[in-house]
């Protein structure tokens, strides 16, 4: 009980840590071939950390994440394409599992919505800027 | 006895803000706001220094010491651990609330007592807010039976000093910002605002938040960056841009309200800004701790929290944000600028900001939409600001180079021209010097670059044109944003990594360096245990140069393993180790960074800050008397 | 004219504050993840069954008739809490159960099962991970439940509690 308790107040702490002993990559998952190694490196990138809370693969050292990267190093040794390996894992574990959200109707807004802001934002230099001269 | 005193002393907070409140919007005698304001910042200290004797005494029959204490702990983490946990720390945002209170109060004189009342009330408004929310949901004071022996400890992974002093830093930051909201919400109830200079009352309290708030920031960073272990400083986390978000609305304050302060242009904009800012601060709060994000629900914890600070967040932005619908039109004018002006800089850079902090919470706080309304979860982390929120900040940064040095008014291109293009040509020529080195050539990188250098440029020559003047703080603190570009730009494109299993004795190379695994032993620290290697650093000419010795801690209070990375600095690069696991007949795995310029971030948030420490005791001086 | 615009900000705050209200007091765990496997078909895969080192295909396994697939270790301890509700599928209903070993070492397995119990008509074994990852797992213990034409109708993630247990007894009967 009392543990759950710590539990609850570590996680709400100011900052939130959810590494204890940070090894992502480990020696022995490194492919030989540097450009399917800078492959797989770019794509773990991409891929959240499912038992984390904002990590990528990459970072995390979390035995799921390990398990992940093997997967994708396997999966480039196989011949397999970037898009392929994206769509595996986002047809296993939803689009939750990339960190950079695909361009979908349900996140038009999240997209777009930075580039509206910027467009009204120049709107307004615009506007004050013509009617100076 | 001192536990009861400390829940005495909370209560007494609360009634004094209560009368603080009542006294100054019935505009009583200064005497007896005078007895609130005074008596709310003494019993709030005093509860608060009750905790810390504590925590420094250990009494485990207060729940709050049990749980993030231990006796083990040295004495310097058992005062830092009052505020490293949710219920200590929102006593420390109480104090500071309780001080940036009385320091409005100082503000009194003989033509300014209703302004400053109405400043009073509301931010007394705040601060009951605050100690209500403390008392009802999360007392630091609340007991515990049975006594237990010893405490929980608290993550080991918080003890270091750039963390443990980092959230008082930020809470200035964050509550300062409370009292321009404030002075905001009180300049828009006042009838003749228009006319008051209530600018110059504001500017003092938002140059100490947002001086604060970057060195917060900036502590925090390197916290990430030595503790956590591959070399990374900034991640995106909802907590990280809890503390971004206003940063970037204080920027863009603090550079219009120059402009108010010269032109009284802007004001709305500024009134607006100031509202916007203390209310993210407060919605960053909420993100971090009502666990909305992170799964306190699956411990079956009631949303109190949450919904407390919810309907405080609610009732300040209602209040403040209606008031400004239906008031600012009297501080809106139809006031031009010239684009190639110090002012038409300032407007773009303050659209930038504002457009980049749109971004950010907008990446932070999709999720939960998304959540709420679809039913589906995705994950928003680095590679989506990446791409928004850095490409929107370039041309901010293109701008600050020359904004500074433009007149106000109207300035030709072609005198912009005359005046930046000696630096022009020698950011050009250390652009290309560096690229020969390092050779490795993207296009954030290049334009990363070219800015830095740009801006430092442009800002030593102003620096060393002008000596010391009244704008000293702002070049500064702009020669410490160039560096830290540089810094962020280099470290981010130039970084390079080994991970391999290294046996003793055994060599590897990095970047021209021969690292040497000496030996390994085992360390007793005072409250952990710790493997250490022992590693030699040679440059090419088989010199030693440092040694290394990277740490994995074991802490038996709390179980927990860490890593401690050790890292050798100079003005060029980080060298940058990680023991990780292992054993003598494999070898230990060990990470190596080699981490150009890396130190110029911190150099940078260093400079800046200095630059604002400048400018608060120039704007301090500037206060109307 | 700037009133009128402001008026939509406000607006907007307002409708944010209510969606966080909404996600505050809904049963919800932030850490949970919908699995994107609902109503499609089971992940094919080939193993090796615990007990006899047999061959184990999944297109042989599943689709006959309604199936519980249970993600399960020995170190993990959420597992041994859960496994009494296992037992009592196996005993009270008619389903098909499956267990599947996650990264564990098979002697220490049918040790654990003897002592707990087998609730399992068979185990495969998922020695490094890989079939978790195919069946979008990422925390065990993990169940899922089956229907008759092999398509996955349930996920559920962490331990079964009594809370749960009902769920699944109410999907078993609707899917039947």
């Amino acid at each position: 009980m009392l543990n759950n308790i710590f539990k609850v107040i570590i996680s709400i702490l100011l900052i939130q840590i959810n590494m204890s002993n940070c090894n992502a990559v480990e020696p022995d998952e490194i492919l030989n071939d540097p450009k399917q190694e800078l492959r797989a490196r770019k794509i773990s990138k991409n891929i959240r950390c499912m038992v984390c809370q904002n990590q990528s693969i990459d970072d995390s050292n979390s035995s799921i994440a390990r398990d992940f990267r093997i997967l994708i190093r396997s999966k480039i040794q196989e011949g397999s394409e970037d898009k392929e390996i994206y769509k595996f894992l986002v047809e296993r574990y939803g689009d939750f599992v990339l960190l950079k959200p695909p361009l979908k109707s349900n996140t038009v807004a999240l997209w777009f919505l930075p580039f509206i802001f910027l467009v009204i934002g120049i709107l307004v230099i615009l506007n004050h800027n013509k009617k100076s001269n | 006895m001192a536990p009861t005193l400390g829940n005495l002393a909370l209560w007494l907070s609360l009634v004094f803000a209560g009368s603080q409140f009542y006294n100054t919007r019935k505009k009583n005698k200064l005497k007896i706001i005078s007895i609130s304001v005074i008596g709310l910042l003494i019993s709030s200290l005093f509860s608060f220094f009750l905790l810390i004797y504590l925590y420094v005494i250990s009494d485990f029959s207060v729940l709050n010491v049990f749980q993030n204490s231990h006796t083990t702990k040295p004495l310097f983490y058992k005062i830092t651990a009052v505020w490293g946990n949710h219920e200590g720390s929102m006593l420390l945002w109480i104090i500071v609330l309780t001080i940036f209170n009385y320091f409005i109060f100082k503000l009194y004189n003989k033509k300014n007592f209703i302004f400053v009342s109405k400043t009073l009330e509301i931010q007394s408004f705040i601060t009951l807010g605050f100690i209500v929310f403390t008392i009802l949901t999360s007392n630091p004071f609340e007991r515990m039976v049975p006594v237990q022996e010893n405490g929980l400890g608290f993550n080991p992974i918080l003890q270091d000093p750039a963390l443990a002093i980092h959230p008082p830093l930020l809470y200035i930051g964050y509550v300062g910002f409370s009292a321009a909201f404030s002075i905001s919400v009180a300049t828009l109830v006042l009838k003749n605002g228009k006319n008051f200079p209530w600018y110059k009352y504001m500017k003092p309290f938002v140059m100490v938040a947002w001086t604060f708030l970057t060195i917060g920031i900036a502590l925090g960073s390197l916290w990430a960056y030595y503790e956590l272990g591959w070399g990374g400083w900034w991640f995106w986390d909802p907590v990280e841009n809890a503390s971004f978000m206003p940063w970037l609305l204080g920027t863009a304050l603090l550079h219009s309200l120059i402009i108010v302060d010269k032109k009284q242009s802007l004001q709305a904009w500024v009134l607006l800004l100031s509202i916007l800012a203390f209310l993210l601060s407060v919605v960053g709060t909420f993100l971090v701790r009502s666990g909305i994000l992170t799964s306190v629900h699956a411990f079956a914890l009631d949303p109190t929290r949450g919904i407390y600070i919810l309907l405080f967040i609610a009732i300040l932005g209602g209040y403040s944000l209606m008031l400004f619908s239906s008031k600012s039109k009297i501080y809106s004018t139809k006031n031009y600028f010239n684009f190639f002006s110090k002012e038409g800089s300032i407007l773009v850079n303050n659209i930038i900001m504002v457009v980049a902090c749109a971004t950010v919470l907008l990446g932070t706080i999709y999720p939960l939409l998304m959540e709420a309304l679809t039913g589906n979860k995705i994950s928003i982390g680095e590679p989506y600001y990446n791409s928004t929120v850095v490409p929107i900040m370039l041309p901010a940064i293109l701008i600050m180079g020359v904004g500074p040095i433009l007149s106000w008014g109207k300035e030709s291109v072609l005198e912009i021209a005359k005046k930046v293009s000696s630096v022009f040509i020698i950011t050009l020529a250390m652009t290309i010097i560096i690229f020969s080195i390092y050779k490795s050539y993207t296009f954030l990188g290049i334009a990363g670059i070219v800015l830095a250098f740009w801006i430092i440029f442009n800002n030593l020559t102003t620096l060393y044109r002008n000596k010391f003047n009244n704008l000293t703080g702002m070049v500064v603190a702009h020669l410490g944003v160039g560096f830290l570009m540089l810094g962020i730009t280099a470290s981010s494109i130039w970084q390079v990594e080994e991970i391999i299993k290294m046996k003793l004795k055994s060599e590897t190379e990095i970047n021209k360096y021969q690292i040497f695994f000496n030996e390994i032993n085992e360390i007793k620290g005072s409250n952990y245990l710790s493997l250490r290697g022992d590693f030699l650093v040679y440059d090419k000419g088989k010199n030693i140069i440092a040694k290394l010795k990277p740490e994995n801690r074991f802490y038996p209070v709390t179980g927990n393993f860490t890593s401690e990375a050790s890292i050798h600095t100079n003005l060029f690069r980080d060298l940058y180790i990680v023991l990780g696991e292992g054993n003598i007949n494999e070898g230990w795995t060990v990470r190596l960074y080699y981490n150009p310029l890396v130190v110029w971030i911190w150099i940078g948030a260093f400079t800046i800050f200095l630059g604002g420490v400048i400018s608060i005791n120039k704007s301090l001086k500037r206060m109307p008397k | 004219m700037k009133n009128k615009f402001l008026k939509l900000p406000i607006i907007l705050f307002f409708i944010i504050l209510f969606i966080f209200f909404y996600l505050l007091i809904i049963d919800r765990n932030p850490a949970k993840v919908p699995s994107a496997l609902l109503n499609k078909n089971v992940p094919i895969f080939v193993t090796k069954t615990l007990v006899k080192n047999e061959k184990f295909s999944s297109s042989k396994e599943f689709g006959d008739q309604v199936t519980l697939v249970n993600f399960f270790a020995t170190w993990c301890k959420p597992c041994k809490d859960e496994h009494a509700f296992i037992m009592r599928f196996s005993s009270e209903k008619n389903i098909k159960i499956v267990g599947i070993n996650y990264k564990d070492n098979p002697k220490k397995t049918i040790e654990w099962l003897k002592k707990l119990g087998n609730p399992y008509s068979n185990v495969a074994l998922d020695k490094n991970g890989k079939i978790a990852i195919d069946w979008g797992v990422y925390g065990i213990p993990e169940t899922f439940i089956i229907n008759s034409r092999g398509i996955i109708k349930y996920r559920h993630v962490g331990a079964i509690t009594p809370k749960i247990y009902k769920k699944i007894n109410l999907i078993i009967k609707e899917i039947e």
